[in-house]
């Protein structure tokens, strides 16, 4: 097995709540992402929180994001700030890019709330564009890309922004084969970018959360009880299952995921 | 041509160009057999407008009307755009509502008060005209404000930009084509007030001027002449705004194409 230890907490949520109303959305909801060290190299992190459809995975997502606070506990970052807007990078289900600005003025204006690029905005937009071959693509307008150029895009926005945590709601959805396997290459390309580099995904495909992740939270309901919370927590390290080529061809990758379904 | 009565049909750019030429004949065969001594034919009206076109008259008066529509769309969309901003403060918000409900107040009833408060006739019109068009331009902008993508705001707050600076991003650059489509789609409101606000102050002339003029003497053939000019006029600042916004916007040009 790959030597791997788990330091500090990044992101904790603790006791989190939300209501609508009477309605309990979510209830209980509690875990932590520890930076993961793995010797001589530089190994982000990738957890997944898998829920099925209706379960407040958005409701989820907007917390984590900090666009919305929860009725009551908290979800905190690893200097015990509790987040809020802007902590996170966010790529929307849908990459929303504004429509007015072409790719390049997008990313110039990400680049210039990152204190760290300054002097340096073009160079690093350019570097982005080519390692996500978008080079060619920075003078056109978000209606001129297509769904795959729009992910990168966004991606990029989020990265130049410099957060360490980038949220992604549903990324895999409604891509075809070959291009989510690219997609789980250039999230993978992501995590390993820095060592404090968290991908938080939120999705409902499990198949896919598992062949990236290193660990999985399922969101789900306890009987009796109302509302959503994290049912089980899924170490694929410890499965061998992290990190791992043609993982999809294991034995245990086809046990998780049943084990997965039958959680939901 | 079997579509033209099917609804959503799509049809040809040819059989479009036939059908509106159709339409217009007939609507002009309709006109000169209906006119009688009273209503001028077709014809006339179409000679009196070339005649029109040929006086320095016509020239002069729609110049007079030109500048002081220009001059009043360029107020108006300024303190438009100034109330619409601030809208989005709560402290304006209500300043802003109630400019929208001043679209039911009728200019007829306030000329006197503008009278007072304003120092020529020059400036009454310019008045008039700017209080006449403000709130439609401010209910336009606001529906605008009202109506934007919740992401766009989402989008802002994940950069970690400030209120202020989604106010800039997202209200005053990313709807400023929409305050020029705006300035477009009202412009007609304008065009339809300069001929009212004209007959106040006639000695500087104007086509409203002129129509007020040639009504008095029921001279019906320069009426719709001139008519027939209002219309082509203001046909033409719709087809020149819409080009410009679309020079000035070219994003708006794709969001077009796509649906």
């Amino acid at each position: 097995m790959t030597a791997y230890s788990k330091k500090q907490v990044l992101l904790k949520a603790e006791r989190v709540q939300l209501n609508y109303g009477d309605q309990v959305i979510l209830r209980d909801v509690n875990f932590e992402v520890r930076d993961i060290v793995r010797p001589g190299m530089q190994q982000g992190q990738v957890v997944s929180l898998i829920g099925r459809s209706g379960m407040g995975k958005t409701q989820l997502f907007k917390l984590l994001s900090g666009l919305q606070t929860p009725t009551s506990g908290r979800i905190t970052l690893q200097n015990n700030q509790t987040v809020k807007a802007g902590d996170m990078g966010v790529i929307f289900q849908n990459y929303y890019l504004f429509e007015w600005r072409t790719v390049y003025q997008s990313l110039l204006l990400a680049a210039k709330q990152n204190d760290l690029l300054k002097g340096k905005e073009k160079t690093s937009i350019d570097a982005y564009a080519e390692r996500f071959q978008l080079a060619e693509h920075l003078n056109l307008y978000p209606q001129q890309l297509s769904g795959g150029q729009r992910q990168r895009a966004s991606i990029i926005q989020q990265l130049l922004k410099g957060s360490n945590f980038l949220l992604l709601d549903e990324p895999f959805s409604g891509l075809d084969i070959c291009v989510l396997d690219k997609v789980v290459d250039l999230l993978l390309e992501v995590s390993v970018s820095d060592e404090f580099k968290t991908l938080i995904i939120v999705s409902h495909d499990i198949a896919s959360c598992v062949a990236i992740s290193d660990t999985v939270f399922i969101l789900g309901k306890e009987t009796g009880k109302p509302g959503a919370t994290i049912v089980k927590q899924i170490d694929l390290i410890e499965r061998g299952l992290a990190w791992q080529q043609d993982l999809r061809h294991m034995p245990v990758f086809a046990d998780t995921i049943d084990e997965i379904k039958a959680c939901l | 041509m079997k579509n033209i009565f099917n609804p959503f049909a799509r049809i040809s750019k040819q059989a479009v160009i036939t059908m509106v030429v159709l339409q217009a004949v007939l609507v002009l065969l309709l006109w000169q057999t209906t006119s009688n001594g009273l209503i001028p034919p077709p014809g006339k009206v179409l000679m009196a407008f070339l005649h029109l076109l040929t006086t320095r008259l016509l020239a002069d008066n729609l110049l007079v009307s030109l500048l002081l529509t220009v001059k009043a769309m360029l107020f108006s969309i300024l303190i438009t755009l100034v109330i619409a901003y601030l809208s989005v403060i709560p402290f304006f918000k209500s300043v802003a509502q109630f400019i929208v409900k001043c679209r039911y107040l009728t200019l007829t009833g306030l000329i006197f008060i503008f009278t007072l408060l304003t120092k020529d006739g020059s400036q009454l019109k310019l008045s008039l005209l700017i209080f006449g068009i403000v709130p439609f331009f401010t209910c336009s902008f606001l529906a605008v404000i009202l109506n934007i993508d919740k992401q766009e705001f989402e989008l802002c707050k994940t950069l970690g930009y400030s209120n202020w600076q989604t106010l800039y991003e997202v209200i005053v650059v990313g709807k400023a084509d929409q305050a020029f489509e705006i300035l477009r789609q009202n412009f007609a409101i304008s065009w339809l007030m300069i001929t009212m606000v004209e007959g106040l102050n006639m000695s500087e002339g104007g086509i409203g001027a002129l129509m007020i003029k040639y009504n008095k003497y029921n001279d019906l053939t320069n009426v719709l002449a001139l008519q027939l000019l209002i219309f082509l006029v203001g046909l033409l600042f719709d087809y020149l705004l819409g080009s410009i916004r679309m020079w000035l916007f070219p994003h708006t040009k794709l969001k077009t194409q796509l649906s």
